[in-house]
């Protein structure tokens, strides 16, 4: 595969979700799949961290090829219905992908973005949106904004 | 008669281990499930799925000799010990990985509850009583044809209403049947046509009113109110050094995102930093 | 800010809809471009620390204490925050609202900057938000049981709030759409201590 295609970024729909010693219907997470799981970190969840990880989530059902991204890839991403980002670290594997194939959402500069691959701790989904939106179409990256 | 009823028990015991071997050998997702519930912690990664499908040959051959002649008590000995043996590893199971699915008769995902103990339970016991029963249970049925099926049907529903496996098949479309006669959120729909909050700020997340000044937002939304044909929606903001309040107007009964008015306010001394539509609204 | 909120409105009012007459614009304080005060006032999580460590402008934990303006949290790290609220700092319990909502046991989320004296001065305050994949086990009246990785959880609807975006389209109050077996996201406020929540939003397919 072409460098280019292995880094090139990734437009996906971003939630968000908590983990460690959380309160609530978090309490019983646990630190995640990487073990290193905090909800205040800015740290995220991909479907792709290992085989176990993707027999889970299977993006290939959404027609996605989420890349093998292994604990501790850094991801750069932007909202794309404005110019916030921020940079996190993969401590978790999900989301649960192949439950919203197609699922769609558009900002008004017409950027879109398809399917979930991404999920964010509330500290980092907190620096690129509200908590109570639920979700946000995103640019991900492994090369920078 | 408790003999004859006891004959029977074997079909229904020997039933449902057939079919969790069967599944457990040649279901096509079943390597994934080995891996995903509680024997990996049990075995070792390696090891989950050899162990998962040894089980599943056992099951099979425990459950082939239930079903087939001639009767043995060995037979029902040995689906004791299996039944039993599964009550210990839902205990482990729930213990170690309580959201871990059970695997037993299917893929689907169904984590181990009451219902799960209780199935395992009903077939320690009914492999238990298999001991009493005299005839092979083909006999049994042979010998009073009607009361041997009314038998086998209601311990059939038994086993069906405590699989979770199986409530997609019957308690979905019996839940789905009973929102439709009853309409349990039909008030919801009745409740006229308010536009909800929650619209209006996806409207404006949208627009390019929030393009523009997403970057000085600070808060989520402070409050909102609802002028005419506008809803406002006010956030706190900063705009360089100054605290500000960003407000924007989205339109409260129409979809149209690109029509959202925005403007940076500092409430302090009552200047507009921005402005994002200088058109005034017609009278 | 003098004036009753009456007035405060009517300026706020006429800000977004009306013409600006004097509108003070870039020129005058310098570069203040989102993307520039983003920048500016958002050091962290652009581009390297630690990612793995706390971020410092991020609290979360309960309510152990409220003096004031001022929330006590502890953190499910057994980090102590103190967290500071002013008129610009939202708090979401289930909707906008204010500070005297919150109460001790109060499952909390806060994003703000961290001051020199170890104070959190909030932005944003999110109480007892949570955000959940589940399925839908059964539907009552008003209520909506959720099966979330095995656990039940009781959804309570609440009229007036409780709001459904089926397929990604525009948000409305109708929830007779959804379906039991189904699957759904719900943005609700958990009732502390217990295994029910109240519904802001759920996300399902029609």
């Amino acid at each position: 595969m072409a460098p280019s295609e292995i880094d090139a970024p990734t437009y996906t729909e971003t939630t968000w979700f908590c983990c460690g010693t959380a309160w609530g219907p978090c309490g019983g997470t646990g630190r995640g799949a990487c073990g290193t799981c905090n909800s205040g970190s800015l740290q995220c969840a991909w479907p792709n961290t290992s085989d176990n990880c993707f027999a889970i989530t299977r993006p290939d059902r959404c027609g996605d090829t989420a890349i093998r991204r292994t604990c501790g890839h850094t991801f750069y991403i932007t909202s794309r219905c404005n110019s916030n980002r921020v940079t996190v670290r993969i401590a978790d594997c999900g989301p649960q992908t192949d439950l919203w194939c197609g699922e769609r959402t558009c900002c008004s500069n017409g950027l879109c973005a398809t399917n979930r691959l991404m999920d964010l701790t509330p500290a980092a989904f907190s620096r690129i949106g509200s908590l109570s939106a639920g979700k946000l179409p995103v640019r991900v990256s492994s090369e920078g904004f | 008669m408790v003999a004859w009823i006891t004959s029977l028990l074997p079909a229904v015991v020997g039933g449902v281990l057939v079919w969790a071997g069967a599944f457990k050998l040649a279901g096509r997702r079943a390597a994934a499930v080995a891996r995903r519930g509680a024997l990996p912690g049990l075995v070792g990664k390696d090891r989950a799925v050899p162990v998962y499908r040894a089980v599943g040959g056992v099951e099979l051959a425990v459950g082939a000799l239930l079903l087939l002649p001639p009767v043995a008590a060995a037979d029902a000995v040995a689906s004791t010990v299996l039944c039993v043996g599964f009550l210990g590893f839902l205990g482990y199971s729930r213990a170690v990985a309580p959201e871990s699915s059970c695997g037993c008769l299917s893929d689907k995902h169904t984590p181990v509850r009451w219902r799960s103990f209780a199935r395992a339970a009903v077939l320690a016991v009914a492999s238990g009583l298999a001991l009493l029963g005299t005839a092979h249970w083909v006999d049994a049925v042979a010998s009073r044809p009607a009361a041997a099926v009314a038998v086998l049907l209601g311990a059939a529903l038994v086993v069906v209403a405590l699989s979770e496996d199986l409530d997609g098949y019957w308690l979905m479309p019996l839940r789905r049947l009973r929102v439709r006669l009853r309409h349990p959120l039909g008030r919801t729909a009745a409740a006229g046509f308010d536009v909800p909050v929650a619209s209006s700020v996806q409207q404006l997340l949208r627009s390019p009113a929030y393009l523009a000044a997403g970057g000085w937002v600070r808060s989520d939304l402070l409050d909102t109110w609802d002028e005419g044909e506008w809803r406002i929606l006010n956030y706190a903001a900063r705009y360089g050094e100054r605290q500000a309040t960003a407000v924007f107007a989205v339109p409260r009964t129409r979809y149209e995102p690109a029509e959202v008015r925005g403007a940076l306010v500092d409430e302090a001394d009552r200047s507009v930093l921005w402005q994002h539509a200088q058109e005034p609204v017609p009278a | 800010m003098n004036g009753s909120p009456l007035d405060r409105r009517r300026f706020l009012n006429t800000a977004v809809l009306g013409t600006a007459t004097a509108v003070v614009g870039a020129t005058a304080l310098g570069s203040v471009a989102p993307e520039a005060a983003f920048a500016a006032n958002r050091p962290d999580g652009v581009g390297g620390g630690d990612l793995s460590a706390p971020d410092p402008n991020f609290a979360e934990g309960r309510i152990t204490g409220i003096t004031g303006s001022m929330l006590m949290v502890a953190g499910s790290d057994r980090t102590l925050h103190r967290i500071r609220l002013t008129a610009a700092t939202s708090v979401w319990k289930l909707r906008p609202t204010t500070l005297d909502q919150a109460k001790v046991g109060d499952g909390l989320y806060a994003r703000g900057v961290r001051m020199g004296d170890g104070t959190l001065a909030a932005d944003a305050v999110w109480l007892n938000i949570v955000n959940l994949v589940v399925h839908i086990s059964s539907i009552g009246r008003d209520v909506i049981h959720f099966d979330h990785h095995g656990d039940r959880v009781v959804g309570h609807v609440i009229a007036g709030t409780t709001a459904a975006v089926y397929n990604d389209t525009p948000a409305v109050n109708d929830l007779s759409l959804l379906k039991v077996g189904g699957h759904a996201q719900v943005i609700g406020a958990w009732r502390p201590d217990t295994n029910e929540v109240d519904i802001a939003t759920v996300y399902a397919a029609a």
